[in-house]
């Protein structure tokens, strides 16, 4: 349950984080690092607009997406203190949890029948086909590595290997980096900020929600957000250290991951929409070489 | 039955069903609670009387064929009312006549042991089957594809056949049991080969695929449903018979299953995203799904052949379990799909959209159908597919090389697939259900009658069950490749059983949540103005169904990386340079299936072009035929001669 405490608290932050960082680079002041949840608690408070064209797919899809980000946070372990579910390739569920969510926005997207909003769905749909696999292949090195095939089993024994294990930590906590501005469509393969419908992935989606809805989608957009830099920071944070001090760790990295984030999109453009393929197949390379480092640190080659 | 009015037809081939099923149905349950029954037929052929062998395996087929075709009975009910003015009294006959009878060949399949008896009741299957394709057989194309399939049909046939004869040449005995003795003597690879190409027919494995595509659409969907649902399965049954028996090469028949497997599953995928007839759709996803299936058993095969026994019954179980769940899925999507066919009379993605307002029910269902076979969770799709994850993570640190890099090859197409499949049916759906109608006239879909909605409620409530208690039906599928095996029950069922429970526990808890926020999202809008407005256009007003997306344009991301397989081509008239006035243009694409092309095709075409030459020996004159079977005597007679003959 600690972990869902942490990922929570961290939820919190870290999209004020982002915002703010990004704000002081731009030479402005920004707003206090709890203003975005601010304009989530007022949307809640909202009434809604539902296009005329849309079904009850539209109605349900934003509590499941929700409900799909929250179930998956109970997975997420924080080193050795337990998950509330840990069992054998619980990470499999974790993904097609998320898929689930997934599925239903696609579907609300295309129920308003825009042509805009069709077009972030077969965006998502597609790059999330081309995201999977990087997830899988490290989730599935890391059970080689470790011989453990859970959450939590794994990164409980990731740190005990000897140097090995920074390596593949390292690399590890590199591609769900990268795996998270992807799956949080944040740049370089989206920017959340452009008020171009054409050149957005996932804020496109989302254009016709209002209201509850679109203030449950942003919460749950934020909780992903952590979910992901919670397993990366789980696969750097070292063990040996003593449960507060590896807190605070935790709570600093995430800290610095959302301020990277913020770095990134102050000084980064987006990716030609074109390149985003090859950008995503590119993460899943380094995760073969994870699989491939694993290999060999395990005799096999 | 072909005396009777056309209105009793109906309830006398319902009544022989149940008939089949009551007895069917009973000695199955009693078989999976107890041990194998057999009976004796009183029928003698050459090799013994015939006997009815009941074991677990048939036990667990016989009750899907039992469910799936008393479904697709329900169903047919109101899906041929339409049919049955416009239809001749003996064709009705004949339809239900054969429905029946498939479902019994069906049930003989899988309860044969004997040679002649099994070959008899799989060209029993094949014969009806191709009777249940032709219903429309006025349409010139039904009846092509029917021929179609039952030429391959009886490829199939010849190729088991083949298999049986060789292994009774040895052992003089034509059963499996003789098949068994064979593969104790001699090297299994080849007769393998054999087995698995006759059985690949039937099932759907690329590159045998190229009847599935055709007959599934021909046919009425309570047919296909029926027949995508569990016909093709018969021939996963074989396979596993057949699997079960082998005794050496086993990695490198390990390798091949495995290889094909992933090849179905991953261009079937990808040829379903790229079509437009929702029909066709459908049977490359089952193309796909038997793909799943022969990654299960390919994991399956390899570990018996590294001696690993978890991934061995993992593997194995998961494949078992698929076919139960894509019987389930498959058969729903079917059965809706000939709704859409009901209410609108086409299936066609480039005219539907909208059809979830009009057919609130059927809806309902393809959304349930679409989310299990995309593998989602709390549906019954992940449940096998989390069997066969979980067998292979299991021992990934501890296995040898080879079973590694397999092992990453296995979960990376799985992977690819679930993602492919999440594409295709956003598509499916989306497309056909959501949105406007991409069409300028039509009449307003109603929904279908309710007695077309009752075999859904039936799927769906099985599809929810195994997701809700997949500990149950997970830990009978183990029970049952166990059994099949000869392998001991072993400690790691119990820790599987514990896992499935716990996935059981995450999909009750994910359905609860869901209703508690929606109940609080319920309560937030009765506080609260809700009003309804036209679409975000961008402040463009006159937005229209044309701007909303179609198949192709939904597909158009992937095109680029499928292309190598589907040879994508866009067909239109550009316009020209000084056109003031343009005319109405047209646009469409074609995809076509270059597997089928380059296996299948390529070698017809070449025989059919090179035939009319043979055309010159035909010159009508009387003088020349004599001479032909002059000649052909002479070359017996050299033969002869020549002590070859």
């Amino acid at each position: 349950m600690l972990s869902l405490l942490l990922i929570f608290t961290a939820a919190i932050y870290f999209p004020g984080v982002i915002v703010k960082v990004k704000a002081i680079f731009g030479g402005r002041k920004g707003p206090g690092i709890l203003q975005p949840w601010y304009d989530i608690f007022r949307l809640l408070k909202k009434g809604s607009v539902y296009s005329s064209s849309s079904s009850f797919v539209f109605q349900i899809a934003a509590p499941i997406y929700l409900t799909t980000v929250l179930v998956a946070a109970l997975f997420i372990p924080f080193e050795e203190s337990i998950a509330l579910f840990s069992f054998t390739g619980d990470f499999v569920l974790f993904a097609y949890l998320l898929g689930l969510g997934r599925f239903l926005i696609i579907l609300s997207a295309l129920d308003v029948s825009s042509g805009f909003e069709g077009m972030g769905a077969n965006r998502e749909a597609f790059y999330s086909m081309l995201m999977e696999p990087a997830f899988f292949i490290l989730m599935g090195s890391l059970a080689m590595f470790t011989g453990y095939t859970s959450f939590h089993d794994i990164f409980a024994n990731l740190h005990y290997n000897s140097y090995f294990s920074a390596i593949i930590g390292i690399i590890a906590a590199y591609v769900l980096a990268n795996i998270t501005l992807v799956e949080t469509s944040r740049l370089p393969v989206d920017d959340p900020l452009t008020h171009l419908e054409l050149t957005m992935v996932h804020e496109v989606m989302v254009l016709d929600h209002s209201g509850f809805d679109l203030g449950i989608i942003k919460i749950a957009n934020n909780i992903k957000f952590v979910l992901f830099s919670t397993l990366s920071a789980n696969c750097i944070i070292p063990q040996s250290l003593d449960l507060w001090m590896r807190i605070g760790i935790f709570l600093v990295t995430q800290v610095a991951f959302a301020a990277g984030i913020g770095w990134l999109e102050s000084f980064r453009a987006r990716n030609k929409m074109a390149m985003n393929a090859q950008y995503i197949l590119s993460i899943n390379a380094v995760a073969l070489i994870l699989i491939f480092a694993a290999m060999i640190i395990k005799n096999k080659i | 039955m072909f005396a009777i009015p056309k209105k009793w037809k109906y309830l006398l081939a319902l009544t022989l069903q149940v008939m089949l099923i009551i007895p069917s149905t009973a000695w199955a349950i009693e078989v999976l609670n107890n041990d194998t029954i057999t009976f004796n037929m009183g029928v003698d052929t050459w090799s013994g009387p015939i006997q009815l062998t009941i074991d677990r395996l048939s036990a667990y087929f016989m009750l899907i064929i039992n469910l799936i075709c008393l479904c697709g009975m329900i169903y047919a009910s109101g899906y041929l009312k339409p049919y049955l003015p416009k239809k001749r009294s003996v064709f009705i006959s004949l339809h239900l006549f054969s429905f029946v009878w498939l479902h019994g060949a069906m049930l003989l399949v899988v309860s044969m042991r004997d040679g002649i008896a099994f070959l008899l009741a799989w060209e029993l299957m094949s014969l009806f089957s191709f009777v249940l394709v032709i219903f429309e057989a006025q349409k010139e194309s039904t009846l092509k594809t029917g021929i179609n399939y039952l030429l391959q049909m009886h490829l199939s046939f010849a190729l088991i056949m083949l298999g049986f004869l060789v292994a009774a040449n040895q052992t003089g005995d034509l059963s499996f049991a003789g098949v068994g003795k064979f593969f104790g003597q001699n090297p299994n690879l080849p007769i393998f080969l054999v087995f698995l190409t006759g059985f690949g027919i039937k099932a759907g494995f690329i590159p045998f695929h190229t009847w599935l595509p055709r007959a599934h659409p021909a046919a009425p969907s309570h047919v296909s449903g029926v027949m995508s649902g569990i016909m093709i399965k018969m021939g996963i049954y074989g396979i596993f018979r057949i699997t079960s028996m082998i005794q050496s090469d086993l990695m490198t028949i390990g390798i091949i299953v495995l290889a094909i497997g992933i090849v179905s599953g991953l261009l079937g995928v990808v040829m379903a995203i790229m079509q437009h007839d929702l029909k066709k759709l459908l049977a490359y996803h089952s193309i796909e799904n038997i793909g799943i299936i022969g990654i299960g058993m390919g994991m399956g095969i390899l570990g018996k052949a590294s001696g690993d026994h978890y991934l061995m019954v993992f593997g194995f179980a998961g494949a078992l379990l698929h076919n139960l769940n894509h019987a389930l899925f498959k058969s729903l999507l079917f059965f809706t799909a000939g709704n859409i066919y009901y209410a609108t009379h086409h299936v066609n993605m480039d005219k539907l959209g909208g059809l979830a307002k009009g057919m609130r029910y059927t809806s309902y269902a393809f959304l349930i159908g679409a989310l299990a076979i995309s593998g989602i969770p709390p549906f019954n799709g992940f449940i096998s597919e989390y069997l066969i994850y979980s067998g292979v993570i299991n021992h990934l640190s501890n296995s040898v090389f080879i079973i590694s890099i397999l092992s990453i090859a296995c979960i990376l197409s799985l992977v690819l697939i679930g993602g492919l499949c999440i594409y295709c049916f956003t598509k499916a759906f989306g497309l056909s259900f959501l949105g406007t109608r991409r069409q300028e006239s039509y009449n307003e879909p109603i929904e279908v009658p309710k007695i077309m909605l009752v075999p859904a409620i039936i799927q769906v409530s099985f599809i929810l069950a195994i997701g809700l208690m997949p500990a149950f039906f997970g830990a009978s599928a183990i029970g049952i490749v166990q059994k099949l095996l000869n392998e001991p029950a072993s400690d790691f069922t119990a820790s599987a059983v514990q896992s499935l429970t716990d996935v059981g526990h995450v999909n009750m808890l994910l359905i609860g949540l869901i209703i508690v926020i929606m109940l609080l999202r319920a309560w937030q809008q009765s506080t609260v103005k809700i009003a309804s407005g036209s679409t975000w256009g961008c402040g463009y007003t006159a937005g229209n169904f044309r701007h909303q997306y179609t198949p192709t344009s939904y597909a158009d991301s992937l095109r680029e990386l499928a292309n190598p397989v589907i040879d994508y081509k866009k067909i239109y008239i550009s316009f020209k340079e000084k056109e003031i006035f343009p005319q109405p243009k047209e646009f469409h694409t074609v995809s076509k299936d270059l597997v089928e092309e380059k296996t299948v095709l390529s070698w017809v075409h070449l025989i059919v072009n090179h035939l009319p030459k043979a055309g010159i020996a035909q010159s009508g004159l009387i003088n020349d035929y004599l001479v032909y079977p002059m000649l052909f005597l002479i070359l017996v007679g050299l033969l002869i001669v020549l002590n070859i003959l």
